[in-house]
């Protein structure tokens, strides 16, 4: 059965590759990027009477309007108290030593000294970067965002974790919004809600909610069940049980959710600049247009600091819970002293932060932007001059040898080629259903008029994906192997995961200049720590007494690995690929800032550039057709599997 | 039990799991057995047709393998699962038609449970986990603190009241278990494996706890557990279940004597059956050559009390019941019964 199963895969492949040669450039579907169908201009004639309605139609008026404000409200009290001046003032409610002292206090209350330095450090550091104001507006964003979703999320994650009915409406939602590239859905919400902050949070919040939604329920799921049932024969309410037992007990993976929720929230803020998000993703995005690479680390290095800060005090609180007993009497004294005078020092500073100017304004001498700016623009110079032959070479190597022949072989063939290819490839991994499927979201692709550009990005995915996997396998593997490689990668797969990927745009392009290869390696660079984890973790979890078994059988390292880790971690390892895909097509549309082409530019371009709106729209719901036919095929693939 | 009014009374209980449960009893279905059952119909029986009474003060003790239903069996008894079909009576009150409010008055004041796991609440203090019934039944803190102490006393957790519960051995923290279910000075104690977690050192400890526990306080137990030796030590009868039915009750001489069916032969086989039986049921007709003027012992002596008087004596033991002569066993019948005859 398996050995038929890839000779039919060879086969289809084989026909598939012919038919191409023989029909190449007929039937494309090619057309102009300027040049819109019937359907796209009818798609942009409809956008643009939705945006003439805003005053008119009650959908609005009483709905989508009353949300905008509320948000944009709660936004503006937030970035008010400190980031921007409020209306009557010159400087925001609290300056910047303030936002120091208040950030040290919450830190050390909920963790330790030592967190509560590194993120002072770590603020100081986005200050002297000349990035202060950008950074505050980045945590008000961020901060409004989080307590939005958390508010909503959190509710409903207890829900659906009580109530079996409820996980299972929620389910496809929650699927849906894991595959779902940023890039999609921050168009629409931008038609609706306008360019704007209001806007920026509620995609941040599509974005984030089903987070805190899935961690919630899973929390409240696991909890171990005697102490519940404990509680229920004792006669609780369901109210008591919830308020007693269930919340307390699931609290520490609750604030782990937390830390979760608040990561996705700032990379996506990051991203959301493109629908007028203030803060630190409009220098970045600035930087790469206008592509100067040193100020694109400049604005950069200070995302990635506040990610680090956020995420190390956030998970430092989560990391407090792990255990139920409290400290003892004299530890307990000793902080609540400690707390009371780093208290009375953050509401002195916060005090003098309103009346002192240089604690209210950061000052613009002590920055070290420039000097950063030129040394990494310096750098990348000298790597462009010296190390032209590796990147360069490697480049041209992965576009020759690569890029080329597929993107000839997907876009230059008839359309009905390739469709029928992936519906074969539908039906020989996923069986008839997957097929079927797959068949009506590619003609979907098809009649949208798009097909051209979308072969571009199925282009650039599948390579970005398949050099990943090469790279993520053999990390993989070995990590999944070596407690000593785990030990030593595990920190930096957990950094890249927090990161915004946005901001590896901005080293590729400087490696890489302005061209699709640097949105694929930054898919890949992106992708790699989650398949590496993904992939360590099926291999961890093949039991160790098969290994004894096939060890004790005479058998080498190499067949071990061949013949027992990697067939027993199959289906972990098409989920691994699976999310490699995802990830990968997520980056590689919004490096159509960067020269990608494809699916991406038409959605960025479809942003600014009003004749393209209707194409752009368009292009986000194609990129979303190939995310789910990405995923149907790779989890029936996995299912079949198992 | 001849008891005038029982404590709880259990009859035609029926649990089935799946869907349309109703329709699996009464049909020809529900005489299948459990696997070809559920290929058949996707239900599984886990109580079937179950009937008794536990007498006020009694020890029931309902014993079977992992899977026979006994604890899907204790949680139907507190509705925590809801049986399919059958009538459940606690002191004459119809538990199954009773609303929501009163069967958590019922919980909260007349019974409660031990756990095989404990389900202890991790992030309370011993003495928070006693005091949790008192506290969702509206006792003030100081109260409910005094009264938590009590137990804490009575079951020898003196000094670890403001432990919690990971700071504790397994032993221990089934002593705050049994603590917070006597906390609210319930009627009746259904203990649910109580001991099956624990070394076998501590659940000796446990047993006897639970011996001197039924001494003092009197409480009605309805005890389930996997261990015929468990049984045989703290139960005064026994219900013994199979795939769900209750297969013999009794008290553990009535099961070791007869048991009714080869699966009960099987389980009570390994019960030292002198630490069970009474001379009553090895006393034999005397034979022709057998002296008939030996010493004389009460029928209901345990064998194994009975056993130096009888090696010792060169004739042959007289057993008594009440004045009757029952017939006379000699050293023979004992060495006999301890050797592995009957």
């Amino acid at each position: 059965m398996k050995v038929r199963k890839s000779y039919l895969l060879l086969a289809s492949v084989t026909v598939w590759i012919l038919l191409g040669r023989l029909l190449n450039g007929t039937h494309t579907l090619q057309i102009a990027t300027y040049e819109n169908t019937p359907f796209t201009s009818f798609v942009g004639e409809k956008a643009l009477d939705l945006r003439g309605n805003r005053t008119e139609s009650p959908a609005f008026i009483y709905f989508f309007n009353p949300i905008r404000g509320a948000i944009d409200g709660f936004v503006q009290m937030i970035r008010n108290l400190i980031a921007v001046p409020g209306q009557n003032s010159v400087i925001p409610v609290i300056g910047w030593l303030g936002v120091v002292a208040i950030v040290a206090f919450v830190v050390y209350a909920t963790s330790q000294w030592r967190t509560a330095l590194l993120s002072v450090s770590l603020l100081l550091a986005c200050g002297a970067l000349g990035m202060w104001q950008f950074t505050m507006d980045s945590i008000a964003m961020t901060l409004a965002a989080v307590l939005l979703s958390l508010a909503i999320g959190i509710p409903l994650g207890i829900w659906a974790g009580l109530s079996d009915r409820v996980l299972k409406i929620f389910t496809p939602f929650l699927d849906l919004a894991q595959i779902l590239p940023t890039l999609v859905y921050m168009a629409p919400i931008a038609l609706v809600f306008m360019i704007g902050a209001a806007s920026a949070t509620i995609a941040t919040m599509i974005y984030s909610i089903p987070i805190a939604i899935r961690i919630t329920s899973h929390a409240i799921r696991s909890l171990n069940q005697a102490p519940v049932e404990a509680a229920e024969s004792m006669g609780s309410t369901n109210m008591q049980k919830l308020s007693k037992v269930q919340i307390p007990m699931a609290k520490q993976m609750i604030v782990l959710g937390i830390n979760q929720t608040v990561m996705a929230a700032v990379s996506f803020v990051v991203i959301a600049a493109l629908i007028g998000a203030p803060g630190l993703g409009k220098p970045v995005i600035d930087a790469l247009i206008i592509r100067n690479v040193g100020q694109g680390f400049v604005a950069g290095f200070a995302v990635v600091f506040l990610a680090i800060l956020l995420d190390r005090s956030t998970s430092a609180a989560a990391k407090r819970q792990v255990s139920f007993i409290p400290p003892t009497q004299k530890q307990i004294k000793t902080k609540r002293l400690t707390l009371i005078v780093a208290g009375i020092l953050a509401v002195v500073s916060v005090f003098v932060s309103r009346t002192m100017l240089w604690a209210a304004v950061w000052p613009k001498e002590v920055t070290i932007a420039p000097q950063v700016a030129k040394v990494t623009n310096d750098i990348t110079a000298w790597i462009l001059e010296n190390l032209t032959i590796f990147t360069v070479g490697f480049k041209d190597l992965i576009s020759y040898g690569f890029l080329n022949p597929l993107e000839t072989q997907l876009a230059a063939s008839p359309w009905y080629v390739t469709v029928g290819m992936i519906v074969a490839l539908a039906l020989i991994i996923g069986g008839t259903r997957t097929a079927i499927m797959s068949f009506v979201l590619s003609m979907a692709i098809v009649l949208s008029g798009l097909w051209y550009e979308a072969m571009l990005t199925l282009t650039q995915t599948i390579v970005g994906c398949l050099l990943t996997m090469i790279v993520g396998l053999a990390l993989g593997i070995w990590t999944g192997r070596s407690d000593r490689v785990e030990k030593v990668l595990r920190p930096f797969l957990d950094a890249g995961q927090t990161l915004p990927a946005f901001v590896y745009l901005v080293p590729m392009l400087g490696l890489f200049g302005p061209t699709r290869f640097t949105a694929i390696a930054t898919g890949i660079v992106y992708s790699i720590p989650v398949v590496v984890k993904i992939v360590s973790e099926g291999i961890r979890a093949v039991p160790q007494t098969l290994i004894e078994a096939a060890t004790a059988a005479g058998s080498t390292t190499r067949q071990i690995i061949t013949k027992v880790q990697l067939p027993a971690a199959k289906k972990t390892i098409l989920l691994a690929t699976n999310q490699g895909l995802i990830y990968v097509l997520a980056v590689v549309v919004i490096g159509g800032f960067v020269g990608a082409g494809g699916l991406g530019y038409l959605v960025i371009a479809g942003n600014s550039k009003p004749e393209l709106q209707g194409k752009g729209l368009i292009a986000g719901v194609a990129i979303l057709l190939l995310g789910v036919i990405f995923d149907r095929i790779m989890q029936a693939g996995a299912r079949r599997s198992s | 039990m001849s008891s005038a009014s029982p404590m709880i009374s259990v009859q035609n209980v029926w649990k089935v799991f799946g869907n349309n449960p109703e329709k699996v009893i009464g049909s020809a279905d529900a005489n299948l057995s459990r696997t070809e059952l559920r290929a058949k119909t996707g239900n599984t029986i886990a109580v079937r047709d179950v009937s008794f009474d536990v007498a006020p003060g009694e020890v029931f003790v309902v014993m079977g393998l992992s899977g026979s239903g006994k604890s899907t069996l204790v949680r139907c008894m507190t509705r925590l699962i809801e049986p399919t079909q059958g009538q459940l009576q606690f002191e004459g009150e119809d538990i199954l038609k009773v609303d929501e409010k009163r069967l958590r008055e019922l919980r909260k004041t007349r019974f409660s449970m031990v756990f095989q796991h404990f389900g202890l609440l991790p992030h309370r203090k011993v003495i928070d986990n006693i005091a949790y019934s008192l506290e969702i039944n509206g006792v003030k803190k100081d109260d409910r603190h005094a009264r938590a102490n009590e137990v804490i006393e009575l079951v020898g957790l003196q000094g670890y009241a403001h432990a919690y519960p990971e700071q504790l051995s397994g032993g221990m923290q089934q002593r705050v278990g049994l603590a917070r279910a006597l906390a609210v000075d319930p009627q009746v104690l259904f203990l649910d494996e109580p001991f099956s977690a624990l070394d076998p050192l501590i659940r000796r400890d446990m047993q006897q706890e639970i011996i001197r526990l039924h001494y003092e306080l009197g409480k009605t137990m309805v005890f389930i557990t996997h261990d015929l030796s468990e049984a045989v030590k703290v139960g005064d009868r026994i219900a013994i279940m199979r795939d769900g039915a209750i297969v013999q009750i009794g008290t553990p001489q009535e099961l070791v004597a007869n048991p009714a069916d080869e699966y009960v032969a099987n389980f009570v086989r390994d019960i030292a059956k002198s630490h069970v039986l009474t001379l009553k049921h090895i006393a034999r007709k005397a034979e022709p050559g057998d002296a008939t003027d030996g010493p004389e012992l009460p029928s209901n002596t345990i064998i194994r009390d009975a056993a130096q008087v009888i090696l010792q004596s060169h004739k042959p033991v007289r057993v008594n019941d009440n004045g009757t002569a029952l017939g006379i066993v000699s050293s023979e019948d004992v060495l006999r019964l301890i050797s592995g005859g009957v």
